[in-house]
């Protein structure tokens, strides 16, 4: 989990309305790495997430992928964008295709890749989103969650090195929320190095080995949730703090300290587990 | 929706959808083909018989599929067999009834019938992607067919978006008064507009951020025992063909 994969160096960028998305970001993101983009609407997310893919080019500043500056030839992006998948909130106004088969191959088509390639590719995409059962099904005929992972396959199925989510768990229930952790948790196991713009906390505080935290364009924050999302002007950007922490903490101050050998539960399953540890521990003295 | 209900439920699905349009096509042609109304009508029936009993769709909602064209069949041939003339000698309008072009009128209106029959056959046992799909194989051009893949999946996002924001002024009483109607329907179609211009920048990031720079490429479906159901279909076709050869 070392090396970074993508860097921003002082990117900047002004919408033609005049309007300061991004103003001189510098970050890191590393390989193989879980990070968590973090800021109030409008702060510049979605934003930083087409300079990614290559959709937007900074107005100041430039991107690298492995050290090296993004070529915006067309073969420099046919490259990027099958390296870094994107995939957008809506899945709506990303899914063209009638059937869930052929909107899956419609990354892969434009690869340009041969069809027994592709053909695999798909099967192998839904297969890792739990749709391979709808394959034949219409786009039309799916839940908004099914959607998702509709549009997640698509991308996947381009077998990129950095996958970028928009707010993937936005608009869904706790179970379909539950369904796409796991996904997210098996891609992570297989290397995949992945970015997600959410306004969970409490998912973000569970999920990411790095938090970004942006306001008005600008980069306020950048590093491991325990120390970010705790810290005083992050909160007041953010207007909370994760939920699970808050807990920690205010156990903290009467007497009872949930730190196992150092590490502190980020989510509700470890605090769960950390607070019957401690009833336990108690209960034997 | 009917139709594409049927297209995707029937029992000929996943048949080859060459095969289903060869068959189509040799209905038009046995339309043409028919040298009297009573061959074409046996024509008609062959290719109704065929989508009812072969695909399995259910003869009343065949019905409600064919409803609306056989009514603008039947307004056509009115006009045919009914001519209002206004130019009689004494200023009057007279109403002339086709007397000697009546057999062709028939001919030209069971052959119609054919025809009409042929491509509810097509609609009804094969999905429109599978039919876009026939005609790239056909070499039609690729913005033709892009604009037909686009039409179909942005009319399920519209209609959704419609009828979300009919709800939505519905709820606060957008439709209680015929000229609070009248104001929300404008109010309807001025954001779908917007709607319409912001869905279409979205899919063209969205199709940018897949690599794409042109034409709409999908995976075509594969289908089994493909060869054996063209020629079977084809051998069908042929028959029908045929019949409207040796009949009169």
């Amino acid at each position: 989990m070392t090396g970074s994969i993508l860097n921003l160096e002082n990117v900047s960028y002004r919408y033609p309305d005049g309007t300061n998305a991004l103003d001189s970001c510098s970050l890191t993101i590393r390989r193989g790495s879980r990070t968590a983009v973090l800021g109030p609407n409008g702060a510049g997310k979605t934003t930083m997430f087409l300079h990614l893919n290559g959709i937007l080019r900074p107005s100041a500043g430039q991107l690298c992928r492995e050290g090296i500056p993004l070529d915006y030839s067309r073969a420099g992006m046919r490259k990027l964008r099958s390296q870094v998948g994107l995939v957008f909130q809506n899945p709506d106004s990303q899914l063209f295709s009638a059937s869930v088969r052929e909107d899956v191959s419609f990354g892969p088509m434009n690869m340009g890749l041969e069809e027994a390639v592709v053909r695999k590719r798909v099967e192998e995409a839904l297969l890792a989103v739990g749709m391979a059962d709808s394959a034949d099904r219409p786009v039309h005929n799916l839940s908004y969650g099914q959607k998702k992972r509709v549009c997640i396959a698509g991308v996947l199925a381009m077998q990129p090195e950095i996958l970028v989510l928009d707010e993937p768990t936005a608009g869904l229930d706790a179970s379909m929320q539950e369904e796409l952790t796991a996904i997210l948790d098996q891609l992570h196991t297989a290397g995949m190095t992945t970015i997600i713009a959410t306004h969970d906390l409490d998912f973000a505080y569970g999920w990411a080995d790095d938090v970004i935290v942006l306001q008005s364009g600008q980069l306020l924050a950048h590093g491991i949730p325990e120390e970010i999302l705790l810290r005083e002007d992050v909160r007041s950007a953010l207007g909370a703090t994760p939920l699970v922490a808050d807990i920690t903490r205010s156990l903290s101050l009467i007497g009872i300290d949930l730190r196992d050998n150092g590490y502190l539960p980020r989510s509700k399953n470890e605090l769960l587990r950390a607070i019957n540890a401690q009833t336990r521990l108690e209960h034997d003295q | 929706m009917l139709t594409e209900q049927s297209a995707y439920t029937n029992r000929w699905r996943h048949v080859s959808p060459v095969a289903k349009g060869s068959f189509s096509l040799c209905g038009m042609v046995a339309a043409f083909a028919a040298g009297s109304p009573r061959t074409a009508l046996l024509i008609a029936l062959i290719l109704a018989a065929a989508s009812i009993i072969g695909a399995g769709i259910p003869p009343l909602r065949y019905l409600r599929v064919a409803a609306p064209p056989l009514l603008f069949l039947l307004a056509s041939v009115l006009s045919l067999v009914v001519t209002l003339d206004s130019g009689a000698s004494d200023g009057g309008i007279s109403i002339h009834l086709a007397g000697p072009e009546l057999p062709r009128i028939a001919q030209v209106s069971c052959r119609s019938l054919a025809c009409l029959t042929a491509l509810l056959f097509l609609a009804l046992t094969t999905p429109l992607p599978d039919i876009i799909s026939l005609l790239r194989r056909c070499k039609l051009p690729d913005t033709l067919l892009d604009l037909m893949t686009l039409c179909y999946r942005t009319l399920f996002v519209l209609s959704e978006a419609v009828h979300d924001t009919m709800t939505a002024q519905s709820a606060r009483l957008g439709y209680a008064t015929f000229t609070v109607s009248m104001r929300s329907l404008g109010g309807l179609v001025g954001n779908l507009a917007v709607q319409v211009w912001q869905r279409s920048l979205a899919y063209h990031i969205a199709a940018q951020a897949r690599n794409n720079d042109g034409a709409l490429r999908f995976l075509e479906n594969s289908y089994t025992n493909s060869r054996q159901n063209i020629s079977v279909a084809a051998a069908a076709g042929g028959v029908m063909i045929a019949l409207t050869l040796v009949l009169p």
